[in-house]
């Protein structure tokens, strides 16, 4: 009986983790297939990507993607970045009430948030389209990058600033040279991260992209619906390795930063 | 006092980008929401203003309280789905693992950040009706026909396990890896059981972590509409389905803006409920 409580929580991490890598494992291998099973390896081919990267409908959807994610990234982490630097370094009133009101869209359901957004447009006649998109994944975004940028800056010494003001520099100078550099690796992250999750939302996209501006995970969706064709695997694979490759260069930088701190 | 003005200006300036995308994205179409779900229904499925509880007394009818029902089953088994199998994870992570333990949360975080359509897809290929699992059972001869799992509730809750795993595993990481390990030693000295430690010691000191698992997971559970589309089938319908199907689908806005108005009613009251809960714990604490 002890022996099997032991036993209970490694074998239940290794089946979590199984659970966690095998389905990806398992769509990136199959996308390298030459035939179209899942199961009987029929020969190494990359087929799959050509016709994943020839499909009009997903390449569509690429482009308007990129194009919103990095948009929406660029406006996300700089107000996420303004707000963080003002909870931080800013006397004001009301400010866990302020903090609250940036955190609430990363806690409320995020089809409401969707809804709201369709309704905002119904209601003001601002077409469906880049706009739109943009700004509701922005609003899904800026607590990821307040949230990052807010922690980054609360563990820049105090003194820094004095010690600036000491040495002659005017507020803005202090904050060109010493803070802004110090928390550029924060910004970066930040906007990758918000690049991701604008590049992966569904709720949001399935509400207010317009007729011509469908963004990538919805033309997916649209394919998944009809039917799974290894097209998807293939295509799956090339989407995964780009968040890894995002993952990796966020975690290292924060690997370095923890390293340097102990 | 130039210099408090301009500093003033300054925290103005900040302030202003967030609170006004707030207003604008936020606040503003959470209340034309509000404001759609008192309104009358027009011809076009649009709404006309003005004040009717008619949205209200429609989505309160005997039709539509299986779909409420059904939304809060699912939330809630998915929610104590994701505890059983994300609690032994986190102690693990954090209080076995050693100097792996950064690895681990690293490659936890792995699938978390990787589309979620693109994961829903991994999903799919596996348990299809061609798929890996029913070909690779076929071959073996372990089963003659093809098992139907797509459009199964099981299937959905694998889709949910999925989705919130990573969610439920790092706020019990947090609470568990703060954990004062004199305590368990502490325990261990006094003569308890491993079994018992935990739950007088361990389990305890890990309940905030666990609520705001629960919080993280069951609140967007309640809203989730595409995991029961693509793995279930679409049969049972649940909230998310339903506010899709009225807004893009049936255009009835109104029905659609009451459905939404308690959708977020439901989860600010739980997240509410969290806070409160949290402040007493604190406050009983020190």
């Amino acid at each position: 009986m002890k022996k099997l409580i032991a036993l209970y929580v490694p074998a239940a991490t290794l089946i979590g983790y199984i659970f966690l890598f095998a389905p990806l494992l398992v769509l990136v291998i199959y996308a390298f297939n030459a035939g179209r099973s899942t199961v009987v390896w029929e020969g190494f081919s990359l087929a799959w990507f050509a016709e994943a990267l020839r499909d009009r409908g997903l390449r569509a959807g690429l482009q308007v993607s990129v194009i919103v994610a990095i948009a929406s990234a660029a406006l996300a982490t700089m107000i996420g970045t303004s707000a963080a630097l003002a909870v931080v370094k800013r006397p004001f009133a009301g400010k866990n009430l302020f903090s609250t009101l940036i955190i609430a869209p990363l806690v409320l359901p995020e089809i409401v948030l969707a809804v709201g957004l369709l309704v905002a447009t119904v209601w003001t006649g601002v077409p469906l389209g880049y706009g739109t998109l943009i700004a509701g994944h922005v609003l899904v975004s800026i607590p990821f990058s307040f949230l990052i940028v807010r922690a980054a800056a609360s563990g820049l010494d105090p003194r820094l600033d004095e010690a600036a003001a000491d040495l002659g520099a005017n507020g803005k100078q202090a904050f060109l040279r010493v803070t802004l550099p110090l928390l550029a690796p924060a910004i970066l992250s930040a906007f990758l991260l918000c690049a991701v999750i604008s590049f992966d939302n569904f709720v949001v996209s399935t509400f207010v992209s317009g007729v011509g501006s469908t963004p990538l995970p919805i033309q997916i969706y649209a394919t998944l619906k009809s039917g799974l064709t290894p097209k998807i695997n293939a295509l799956g694979a090339m989407l995964i390795a780009v968040n890894v490759l995002v993952i990796l260069v966020v975690m290292s930088r924060y690997l370095k930063t923890i390293r340097k701190q102990s | 006092m130039i210099a408090a003005r301009r500093g003033n200006l300054v925290t103005l300036a900040l302030l202003a980008p967030s609170l006004l995308s707030a207003i604008l994205l936020l606040v503003i179409p959470i209340l034309i929401v509000i404001a759609f779900s008192f309104a009358e229904q027009d011809t076009y499925g649009g709404a006309k203003f003005g004040f009717t509880l008619a949205s209200y007394r429609e989505l309160f009818q005997a039709i539509y309280l299986p779909i409420f029902l059904n939304s809060l089953q699912l939330a809630a088994v998915s929610t104590i789905v994701c505890l059983l199998v994300g609690y032994p994870i986190a102690y693990f992570i954090a209080l076995r693992a050693g100097r792996h333990a950064g690895l681990l949360l690293a490659l936890l975080l792995i699938p978390f950040w990787i589309d979620f359509i693109v994961r829903m897809s991994a999903w799919m290929v596996l348990l299809g009706r061609n798929g890996t699992i029913n070909s690779a059972l076929l071959g073996l001869g372990f089963i003659e026909q093809p098992i139907r799992m797509i459009g199964t509730y099981p299937a959905v809750l694998v889709g949910m396990l999925y989705a919130f795993l990573p969610t439920t595993v790092l706020p019990i990481h947090a609470a568990l890896n703060g954990l004062d390990k004199r305590l368990l030693e502490a325990a261990d000295d006094l003569g308890a059981t491993p079994l018992q430690s935990f739950w007088r010691v361990t389990f305890p000191l890990s309940l905030p972590g666990v609520m705001a698992a629960i919080l993280f997971v069951f609140v967007p559970a309640m809203g989730v509409y595409a995991i029961p589309v693509l793995l279930g089938g679409g049969k049972s319908i649940i909230l998310g389905n339903l506010i899709v199907q009225l807004f893009l689908d049936f255009r009835n806005m109104p029905l659609g803006a009451a459905v939404s108005v308690v959708l977020l009613v439901i989860s600010s009251g739980i997240i509410v409920c969290y806070m409160r809960v949290l402040r007493s714990v604190e406050e009983a604490r020190t």
